[in-house]
């Protein structure tokens, strides 16, 4: 049950971090591929109305944390705490400045906000490659089964780590990057005119930088935690993920080199859900990895509720699951088609 | 009390009164919607699609600011509250699933369809948006009070060998008779705030002879949808919630009433002040019996006072919370006699035109936010010593690692950053209340880019 609980708390953070992801990279870019208002409009108005409706995937996948693991939710959250809190703070400043900027037609109030929006999806992303790499390297876990972590320490990834170190910047770094691409491929998608000509340059751009960081990145994992590659090695159910991250890495270069948008877009969702896939098959059954003996490492075995708790919620998750998945569908629908500029400017 | 728990606790109070300010309004408004949109659906009658897109607007923004002042409050039970989460989140992460999984991914999906998708939609699937959106706000008010409920009044659980709460029986957590009562009354003051707002916008237009067509059809429906809620909040949910405080919860409802010694034939003080080091009331005013009478039904029944109960189960901050129960009680009083006048003027033709009283109901939408959150200060102050009632006390359940001046430095941020929210809330709905209904119905609420073709 554990295991099962463990893959549907992955699936439900996979699924925030790609509908999100291309808000967050979209924003994160938003100073960069849109130059006049309109432009910026345009930016805003293609992930515009959808943020909120993303941002609760994560509040979701809380939740089904808190209902499936509650100590392992405890003990990470209190630890992050810093951090996360710079997470929500972003999140507040992220959803104002889209709902407020377009509401007032004045240069300094929309250029106020223009920057206010980039600045907080850009730390948002920094934000989310640096809990990854935190989850990847470990925590300083310790005989009490809690740990407290300052914002950096000796920037050295093993004993008391602090949350930047060397090994979790460059996490930050790749991840920061890949959701750039994520955001300029779905803007790619979503747009046309000038806006359409510079995503679809800097997303030929960023996937290459993604790619090159990937190498790095992995080389850097197999000195912080070697024996992840071991377990993904040994256990079939992490191959499939690895064999989505190439797959889909092929569709991302087809699509960007051909102009297959949805092609290419499509990839860039699987490249996430491969990443995170692997990362999450070769990682369990740990949960908070201890850098300071594994021993003290806490397991979705040892975290979970009662095995009654986990079957109860069996029986209607999966029916709130379906239904959040037709929503999807049926506002993918009602959203479909691109974002074009206006002519008008004048508010509305 | 530690220092660290004092801060834990302030903020979390701090975090979760200011939240509810807005979703209060957001649920009292919903059905207003559907009820406008459906109206609009079956007469065909424009003047109610201008009020509903109007309405749909101010719905908007109070929406973006409920979201985003909300998702603080789901992390704040793992990074400040970890005992209580590792203690109870077994029990209480069931409902704060289902309240992200069945309501808040419905309400947030159709929310920027029903504020700017009505042309992208047509008439009927705009008004399923506005059902959905209507729908999922009140379910999740009913997944939050469920969780409350069980910290009230625990049902349904079980503790496992490490001595945590586990689900025990899903169907009486759910269905927590605490819950379904404060649901009832809960829902109807949300309603009361949804009635005054509307109301006192109609007022203000109909005072500057403004939007004259509006301005009627928001006083009318606004009063008595208005009355009906205002009186539901006594009784039945107001009087059958003081029931059961006095059923699961005496030294609350002593705490509540400034009632210091038993005895029967207890008092309602109308106004007074507790003095609880001399363990008395100051200057009561009191009407005698009331007590025994709306907590058991008889007039000669003995009501305990906190005498009766250990100190260490005595709620720790009993001033504060016999005044917000006053406060509320008071106001809900004043809500109805306010709405009774005006269903009599409603009834003589003279709503309209009887300026004092549109005066009145101008100026008189901020008390329902006061008396809504002090009824839920009574609520959690009553609730206290306790983080889950008889179970779990508070000062067991903050998150132990976290230093108190960690949880200074982001209290005195989330209070700087709400500050700014706060203001820019009431720019942007003045503006929308200025501007007024009317006009061409938003198609992007994010300036000129318009999505695809618009005919």
């Amino acid at each position: 049950m554990a295991e099962l609980w463990f893959a549907l708390l992955c699936f439900m953070l996979t699924m925030f971090i790609v509908l999100d992801g291309w808000d967050i990279g979209a924003g994160a870019l938003h100073l960069a591929v849109a130059k006049t208002d309109a432009e910026r409009r345009q930016v805003i108005a293609a992930i515009g109305p959808l943020w909120s409706w993303h941002e609760v995937w994560l509040l979701a996948a809380g939740g089904t944390f808190l209902l499936a693991f509650p100590r392992l939710m405890a003990v990470a959250f209190a630890g992050f705490y810093l951090a996360l809190w710079m997470v929500l703070w972003s999140f507040i400043l992220r959803g104002i400045s889209i709902e407020v900027g377009g509401h007032i037609n004045d240069t300094l109030w929309r250029s106020a906000w223009d920057f206010v929006f980039t600045a907080s999806n850009l730390l948002l992303a920094i934000l989310f490659g640096t809990a990854l790499g935190n989850v990847i390297r470990g925590v300083p876990l310790d005989e009490t089964g809690r740990f407290s972590m300052s914002l950096f320490t000796d920037f050295r990834a093993t004993g008391r780590v602090g949350i930047l170190d060397w090994y979790t910047l460059s996490v930050a770094v790749f991840a920061t990057m890949l959701l750039v691409a994520h955001g300029a491929t779905y803007l790619r998608l979503k747009t046309v005119g000038p806006v359409h000509e510079r995503s679809e340059r800097l997303a030929r751009q960023v996937w290459l930088i993604a790619a090159v960081l990937f190498v790095v990145v992995s080389i850097e994992t197999d000195f912080v935690r070697p024996e992840l590659y071991q377990a993904m090695l040994t256990r079939p159910l992490a191959w499939l993920p690895v064999v989505v991250l190439v797959v889909a890495a092929w569709a991302v270069w087809t699509g960007l080199r051909g102009n297959d948008e949805k092609r290419a877009f499509a990839g860039s969702c699987g490249v996430i859900v491969g990443l995170l896939g692997g990362a999450a098959a070769s990682l369990f059954p740990v949960v908070l990895h201890s850098t300071l003996g594994s021993e003290h490492s806490l397991t979705a075995y040892t975290g979970a509720t009662s095995e009654r708790g986990l079957r109860v919620a069996l029986i209607w998750w999966p029916v709130a699951v379906v239904l959040a998945l037709t929503y999807f569908f049926v506002i993918m629908r009602i959203y479909a088609g691109k974002v074009r500029p206006a002519q008008d400017t004048q508010g509305y | 009390m530690d220092d660290a728990a004092f801060w834990h606790r302030l903020q979390f109070a701090f975090t979760v009164t200011y939240h509810y300010l807005f979703p209060q309004l957001t649920m009292g408004l919903a059905w207003f919607l559907v009820f406008w949109k459906w109206r609009a659906l079956r007469t065909g009658d424009e003047r109610y699609a201008t009020a509903a897109r109007f309405w749909a607007r101010i719905f908007g923004l109070n929406f973006a600011v409920g979201v985003v002042t909300g998702i603080p409050m789901e992390f704040q039970f793992g990074t400040n509250w970890a005992g209580f989460s590792a203690y109870a989140g077994g029990v209480i992460g069931q409902t704060l699933a289902m309240e992200g999984m069945f309501a808040f991914l419905l309400e947030s999906g159709f929310v920027g369809v029903l504020v700017w998708g009505e042309r992208r939609l047509g008439p009927r699937l705009h008004f399923l948006a506005a059902l959905g959106v209507a729908l999922g706000s009140w379910l999740s008010g009913y997944f939050i009070l469920v969780t409350n409920a069980f910290m009230q009044h625990p049902v349904g659980h079980a503790t496992d060998a490490s001595g945590a709460l586990v689900i025990a029986d899903l169907p009486s957590y759910l269905l927590n008779e605490w819950a379904l009562i404060q649901f009832a009354h809960n829902q109807a003051a949300a309603l009361v705030t949804g009635t005054f707002v509307i109301t006192a916008v109609g007022a203000f237009y109909a005072l500057r002879g403004d939007h004259i067509e509006q301005a009627r059809m928001y006083l009318r429906h606004g009063t008595a949808v208005g009355l009906v809620a205002a009186i539901l909040v006594a009784f039945p949910t107001g009087d059958a919630q003081a029931k059961i405080v006095a059923r699961h919860q005496e030294p609350a409802l002593a705490a509540m009433e400034g009632r210091f010694e038993t005895g029967p034939r207890a008092d309602i003080t109308l106004i007074g002040q507790p003095n609880v080091r001399e363990r008395r009331l100051d200057n009561p005013i009191r009407v005698p019996g009331m007590l025994s009478f709306l907590a058991y039904g008889t007039f000669h029944a003995d009501v305990r006072g906190l005498d009766a109960f250990p100190e260490d189960t005595w709620p720790p901050n009993i001033e504060p919370l016999y005044y917000a129960f006053h406060v509320m009680a008071g106001l809900g009083t004043i809500f109805i006699g306010l709405m009774l006048l005006a269903n009599l003027q409603r009834l003589r033709g003279h709503l309209e035109s009887g300026r004092p009283l549109l005066w009145v109901f101008m100026l008189a939408f901020p008390f329902p936010f006061i008396a809504n959150t002090a009824g839920w200060m009574t609520t959690e102050l009553g609730r206290q010593p306790w983080l889950v009632y008889g179970l779990f006390r508070t000062n067991q359940g903050f998150s132990a690692v976290v230093s108190s001046g960690d949880v200074l430095f982001t209290l005195i941020g989330m209070a700087g950053l709400y500050f700014v929210l706060g203001l820019l809330y009431l720019y942007l709905v003045g503006r929308e209340v200025a501007h007024g209904p009317g006009g061409a119905e938003s198609t992007s609420p994010y300036g000129e880019s318009v999505e695809a073709p618009v005919g």
